[in-house]
């Protein structure tokens, strides 16, 4: 299999990879790691004659602490900041990877095989908007941003809003996906991340349900969100209502129909869309009752 | 456009001129011509194409090559400096971790890359380090046990495997085996030496077709059929042939109306399709171009107007009246119908303690060897046609050009390059080969083919699936008085081997136990998909699967433990079976009890907790078939008139030469037996070398290339240690048999005393060191010239019994094995674990334990992967649904389960050194075990392959299994988007 006739570009700067792709329109794509893009280009799923390759455009790569200091958004103090084009190898090793946010490993783990681990970058598998991505859900439980800049200027919106449909995401022509940023989690937060594939190694999610939890002093509930994968045209955010005192087993039920409720699972080769339902509410269950032991056990 | 750019591999700087689209893979192999990176899918799935890039494993298939200057990349010939291998490429080389070899490149920087980080990796890290990289052939049990070694070797030899409590070290976790010692007094055979292509295979340097280029040599790419049935109205090439570098395009139309294919009574494969395709996939058009790329994207640019029919889809559908016809002489569409009958079966079943019946479902499984078919043909100046393939049976490709092409035998020249497996994909004549001589033929030039990982999906030729009807009869105790099946065999658009594997799922049935009624009615039947073929335990698997499993759950309606069962049941030594097999050595009963003790079967079957199950099963196989694929002798068929069959062989099956160097130190073994990963080459080498009392090291193998060595009808129906073995040992021993009058002379002895062994010559009550086994050949060759012997191999003549179809069955031996599979079922999910396997088999005395092992651990990966994950799934128009390795998918190491295996004592008259098979036999316990442990762990009995998670879920909702529905595709044949 072969790529069709491209042209690569290789901006060293975000201005210029902007201007490059915004001039050459809908025929020039991002190139990250390609590990989804040069697929799609061999199986012409996608089409293009031009590819503008980030990888000499600065400050994309490296997991770290905003810098202190007023940022524009206050949601986003002490945010941690992923650069889009880390790989998922890196953040998986990154020792911010720490307390409610050691459940995006439990992502970066399962995801593909070592050798894709090692090309396939954060911004990819975000900005690719596939519906079977493994970060987006555990992103969204921990209330992630998406920056995202232009040779015109930076913006910052929850990455909820970003995903429009499969595959198709908000970014205007000539936009990247610069970083994700990742607030700091309440204190007393947990949070997990369940995932069903057929097989062990190297394969995608059937379904796939994340977690977050933050329970008060007295270890109840205080505030839930799940967030799905692979069960919907876009990963989906399911916010849990605080419900009424009642038992871990009663929320976690509840939890896992209102995920089951949400999901909007096709029928392909991988299962029919009733045992993807299934598969949500089991998963749903599990990520929820980790979320909640590890939220009990965080030290405040 | 063409761009300049400078890449780093294995630390010296390579300036190469590239196309910016063009990925790593394609640069280090067609312009650096390293080609020890493989391309095993080009997309991700396999990790044959992996690479370091600064030092971590990548895949060079994602890579753009553009986007890599300045970065540090290592091939597998970076790995092993100045020609000496790494601890790691050592430790592969010894503990078996090699097969086929098309994996392991990838495997072994895979491995490289992860004790370079952590250099005492754990069995969890090994495995997670390795996901990526699928082998087809080892059953990763080897593998892991090469990497761990290294992560846990110390200077000192010992094992630093750390126990998680105290930290101190604890002796090696490798799982033990239960080999006897080899034989007394043999030197050779018996003993687990390392593969005789491991080092070229561990370093890169072995050649697979792909990887071979020619002077002048072009590209070619078969165009497929985007539709199911359809009559071909208008084939328009002229856009492909504009197309700048394309020259040449083939059609239906350029060929000869001549058809091929396997049975000679059934040729209904055509060149390319001339009026009709009949399987999404059908190969109508081949195009020659410069490059692969340009003619890839030439046979796109071929437009076919299809007028589209009605297709069948559905075996149960085909055969009903009305149905549309995949071939006119087919009449409703069944292809070959086989009705035996043996003793009086509705009698026995009147008079049955129990009966009972039950229908099951198999599925379509493919083969799928890491290594995709290619194939490289030229024709010579006197009009001999060269054809390099990447195929199992040489000598059926030869005599298939010869029919092809009106030439004789000897005009055709096979050469078999390394293959990366084949499991029976690669046992057939296929397009690949046909089309790349054609285009050679008109071109001039050699031209070379190789299929995509989609390709492969479309011409299949894998398992038949199967819809059967079982019934069984058992008395009181739990003894078999009848059986009786109802088979339809799903085959496909084309004969192939089909009429063999209808006989098969029938005729293996009874040689495991003793069933004194038998009726099979089987049904191999024609639809609108790709073709089906012979795959690993050729139409037996799931016949063997289904009938296991209705034994097992026979013996838990009477109370019977399944081990005991088979025990009353097991075939016996010196057996005629009801359909006229004759069971020579049998050591079923000793797999029985070795599989019930060291798999705590006692403890463990009834005793597990609630999602963990242990089941049992058994099989067997034959060791090579009785009679050749075509009647009479060897020439064209046209010449040959219509043959009678007769009960015996016309010709050799296999036959070796051996030739001995002048100076007496090497000796060349050429035999056309095909070494395609299961390591023939070693074990005939072994087998030579005992024969004649050389040291093996001092055997070189000439098997590649019909032009040097004499045939052999080539690595199918596990025939070759059996036959190939006896020809090679007849060969050695008539080497002996020449020199011992000179050793004889040297020794002052007569010629009957010289005793050879250890490339030494031996009498009783001579000198001790003996005299220099060289000596007396350099002497021989001074008065005779050439040191050759000669050896060959026909079947025993007047195999089988006189029915229709008795020929299928025949062998001159049996092997016989049994498995005990453990496993976890989540109860939630309905996801199956494979934990552990036990298995001990009998597969006469082995030549080489160790490559025992790796057939069976092999095989056990391999057969429980087909039982849980595996189906080629098509859509309502014929399509393939998953025709690539991440929609279908094959076990990774982190699936497979851990394996003893383990040979029990047995010794087969009728082989060399008393060996028989294990190659296919191995396969047949694995389902069955899977499914029963499965039924064991959940309470519910899936009797349709695959068991999915999905299946078993609804089983334990006690809801009906989903109905089909519509699926959507995840890829499309090439040629539809064109
Ligand atoms: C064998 C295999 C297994 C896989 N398994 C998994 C899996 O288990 N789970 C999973 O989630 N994914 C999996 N993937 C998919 C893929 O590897 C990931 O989604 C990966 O993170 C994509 O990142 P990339 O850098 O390779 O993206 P690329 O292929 O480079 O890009 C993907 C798309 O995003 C766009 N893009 C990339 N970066 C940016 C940016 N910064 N700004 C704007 N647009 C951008 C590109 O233009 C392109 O359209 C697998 C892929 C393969 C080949
Ligand atoms: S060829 Fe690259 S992963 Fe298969
Ligand atoms: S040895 Fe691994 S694929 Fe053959």
């Amino acid at each position: 299999m072969h790529l069709p006739d491209v042209t690569i570009h290789h901006p060293a700067s975000l201005a210029e990879a902007s201007a490059t792709l915004r001039r050459l329109g809908p025929r020039a794509r991002a190139l990250a790691g390609g590990t989804d893009l040069v697929v799609d280009l061999k199986t012409r799923r996608v089409d293009a004659d031009h590819l503008v390759s980030l990888a000499r455009v600065p400050h994309l790569r490296g997991v770290e602490r905003a810098p202190l200091g007023a940022p524009a958004n206050g949601d986003l103090a002490g945010a941690l900041r992923i650069g889009a084009l880390t790989t998922i190898a890196q953040l998986d090793r990154s020792p911010e990877l720490r307390g409610s946010l050691s459940a995006l490993r439990e992502a970066t783990r399962d995801m593909a095989a070592t050798q894709v681990r090692h090309t396939a970058t954060v911004g990819g598998n975000i900005a690719g908007a596939v519906p079977c991505a493994d970060l987006p859900p555990v992103l969204l439980v921990l209330g992630a941003w998406v920056e995202i800049a232009s040779d015109s200027g930076t913006r910052t919106l929850p990455l909820v809003s970003f995903f429009t449909g499969p595959r198709q995401t908000l970014l205007a022509p000539g936009e990247l996906l610069t970083a994700i940023l990742v607030p700091p989690p309440p204190t007393r937060t947990g949070a997990a991340y369940a995932r069903f594939s057929l097989r062990e190694g190297n394969a995608i999610a059937v379904a796939s349900v994340a977690a977050a939890v933050t329970v008060d002093d007295a270890g109840r509930i205080a505030r839930a969100s799940l967030a799905l994968g692979a069960v919907a045209p876009v990963p989906r955010l399911v916010e849990l209502p605080p419900g009424p005192e009642r038992s871990d087993d009663d929320a976690i039920a509840d939890a896992a129909r209102r995920a089951v409720a949400a999901s909007d699972p096709i029928n392909d080769i991988r299962g029919s869309a009733e045992y993807r339902r299934e598969l949500v509410r089991v998963l749903a269950g599990r990520a929820m009752r980790s979320a909640l032991e590890r939220a009990r056990e965080a030290r405040p | 456009m063409t761009i300049a750019c400078t890449l780093t591999v294995n630390d010296e700087p390579r300036p190469v001129a590239i196309e910016p689209g063009d990925t790593l893979l394609d640069v280090l192999r067609d312009r650096l011509r390293l080609t020890g990176a493989k391309k095993g899918c080009d997309v991700g799935d396999c990790g044959a194409c992996t690479v370091l890039l600064d030092g971590e494993p990548v895949n060079a298939c994602l890579l753009l090559a553009a986007t890599l200057e300045g970065r540090r990349i290592t091939t597998i010939e970076g790995l092993a400096r100045g020609g000496t291998l790494t601890g790691l490429q050592r430790a592969f080389v010894e503990e078996g971790a090699i097969q086929c070899g098309y994996c392991t490149p990838g495997m072994v920087l895979s491995a490289a890359a992860l004790l370079a980080r952590h250099p005492e990796a754990t069995r969890e890290q090994v495995k997670d380090a390795l996901a990526g990289n699928l082998c087809r052939c080892t059953g990763y049990t080897a593998i892991l046990r090469a990497v761990e070694r290294c992560a846990n070797a110390r200077p000192d030899g010992t094992c630093a495997r750390r126990s998680a409590e105290d930290g101190r070290p604890t002796p090696c976790q490798c799982p033990p085996r239960g080999d006897a010692p080899a034989r007394p007094g043999l030197a050779s055979v018996g003993h687990s030496v390392p593969r005789v292509d491991a080092a070229d295979k561990v370093t890169g340097r072995a050649l697979y077709t792909a990887d071979l280029s020619l002077p002048d040599m072009v590209h070619a790419k078969v165009v497929l059929s985007p539709i199911a049935h359809g009559r071909i109205r208008r084939i328009d090439a002229s856009r492909a042939r504009a197309l700048p570098g394309v020259l040449d395009v083939i059609t239906g139309a350029d060929v000869t109306e001549n058809t091929y294919g396997v049975s000679p009574a059934r040729y209904d494969e055509e060149l390319l399709a001339r009026a009709k395709v009949r399987h999404v996939g059908d190969p109508v058009a081949a195009v020659a171009a410069i490059d692969e790329k340009t003619a890839e994207r030439a046979a796109a640019l071929v437009e076919v107007e299809y007028e589209e029919l009605p297709a069948v889809l559905d075996a149960l559908e085909a055969v009903k009246p009305g149905a549309p016809l995949v071939h006119d002489r087919y009449e409703r569409n069944v292809n070959t119908h086989v009705a035996h009958d043996f003793g009086d079966v509705d009698a026995a079943f009147a008079a049955s303690h129990a009966v009972r019946e039950e229908v099951f479902t198999g599925n379509f499984v493919y083969q799928c060897p890491m290594e995709p078919q290619a194939a490289i043909a030229h024709w010579d100046h006197d009009g001999t046609l060269v054809l390099h393939s990447a195929t199992q049976a040489p000598h059926y490709v030869q005599y298939m050009m010869a029919h092809v092409f009106h030439v004789p035998l000897g005009k055709v020249r096979v050469i078999r390059p390394h293959v990366g497996g084949g499991f029976g994909v690669k046992a057939a004549t296929n397009p690949l080969e046909v089309c790349a001589a054609l285009l050679a033929r008109r071109l001039g030039r050699p031209v070379r083919i190789v299929f995509s990982r989609e390709d492969m999906f479309h011409y299949y030729r894998g398992r038949h699936k199967q819809h059967m009807r079982f019934k069984l009869g058992l008395d009181r105790g739990g003894r078999i008085t009848a059986f009786s099946s109802e088979i339809h065999l799903d085959g496909g658009a084309y004969s192939s081997f089909g009429v063999a594997t209808a006989y098969y799922a029938g005729s293996m049935i009874p040689t495991l136990y003793k069933i004194p009624n038998y009726r099979y009615n089987g049904y191999r039947v024609m639809t609108h998909k790709p073709a089906c073929g012979a795959m690993r335990g050729h139409g037996v698997p799931q016949p063997r699967f289904a009938f296991e499993c209705l034994l097992n759950m026979m013996a838990d309606d009477l109370g019977i433990d399944p081990i005991e069962i088979r025990r009353r049941n097991a075939m016996t030594p010196h057996t005629r079976t009801v359909n006229d097999l004759d069971i020579g050595s049998c050591e079923f009963l000793a797999t029985l009890d070795a599989v019930e003790r060291d798999s705590a079967w006692r403890e463990k079957y009834g005793r597990l907790p609630k999602g963990r199950g242990i089941g049992v099963a058994s099989g067997g196989f034959v060791s090579g078939a009785g009679y050749c694929i075509y009647r009479g002798q060897v020439q064209m068929t046209h010449e040959k008139g219509p043959e009678k069959f007769q009960k015996k062989s016309i010709f050799p099956h296999a036959n070796a030469v051996i030739r001995v160097t002048e100076d007496g130190m090497a000796a060349i073994l050429m035999i056309g037996a095909a070494e395609i990963g299961q390591g023939s080459d070693t074990i005939l080498s072994q087998i030579a070398a005992e024969a004649m009392g050389i040291p093996h090291t001092r055997l070189r193998m000439k098997s590649q290339d019909s032009d040097i060595a004499p045939l052999d009808l080539g690595s199918y129906s596990s025939r070759v240690t059996l036959m190939a073995g006896n020809a090679v040992a007849a060969a050695g021993a008539a080497v002996a048999d020449k020199i011992r009058p000179y050793a004889a002379a040297m020794l002052g002895c007569a010629p009957p005393a010289v005793r050879f062994a250890h490339g030494r010559a031996f009498v009783e009550g001579g000198p001790p060191e003996g005299v220099a086994w060289e000596e007396a050949a350099r002497r021989y060759f001074n008065e005779h010239g050439p040191l050759v012997g000669t050896g060959c191999y026909k079947p025993p003549e007047g195999l089988g019994g006189d029915f229709k179809g008795a020929t299928v069955g025949t062998s001159p031996a049996y092997s016989f094995g049994t498995a005990a599979c453990e496993v976890a079922v989540d109860l939630d999910t309905g996801k199956v674990r494979v934990q552990r396997f036990t298995d001990y088999h009998d597969c006469g005395t082995p030549i080489n334990p160790q490559q025992v092992h790796g057939q069976v651990e092999g095989a056990i990966v391999m057969s429980a992967s087909e039982t849980i994950l595996e189906d080629v799934q098509f859509d309502d128009k014929g399509r393939v649904l998953n025709p690539n390795l991440h929609g279908y998918l094959i076990m990774t190491i982190k699936d497979a389960p851990e394996i003893f295996s383990g040979i029990v004592e047995s010794y087969e008259p009728r082989g060399p050194f008393g060996a028989k098979e294990i190659g296919e036999g191995a396969t047949l316990p694995v389902l069955g075990a899977v499914a029963h442990a499965i039924a064991n762990a959940t309470g519910v009995w899936i009797k349709d392959l695959p068991i999915t998670p999905e299946k078993i879920l609804a089983a334990l909702h006690g809801s009906p299994p989903a109905a089909p529905r519509h699926r959507s595709p995840t890829c499309l044949p090439t040629a539809s988007k064109g």
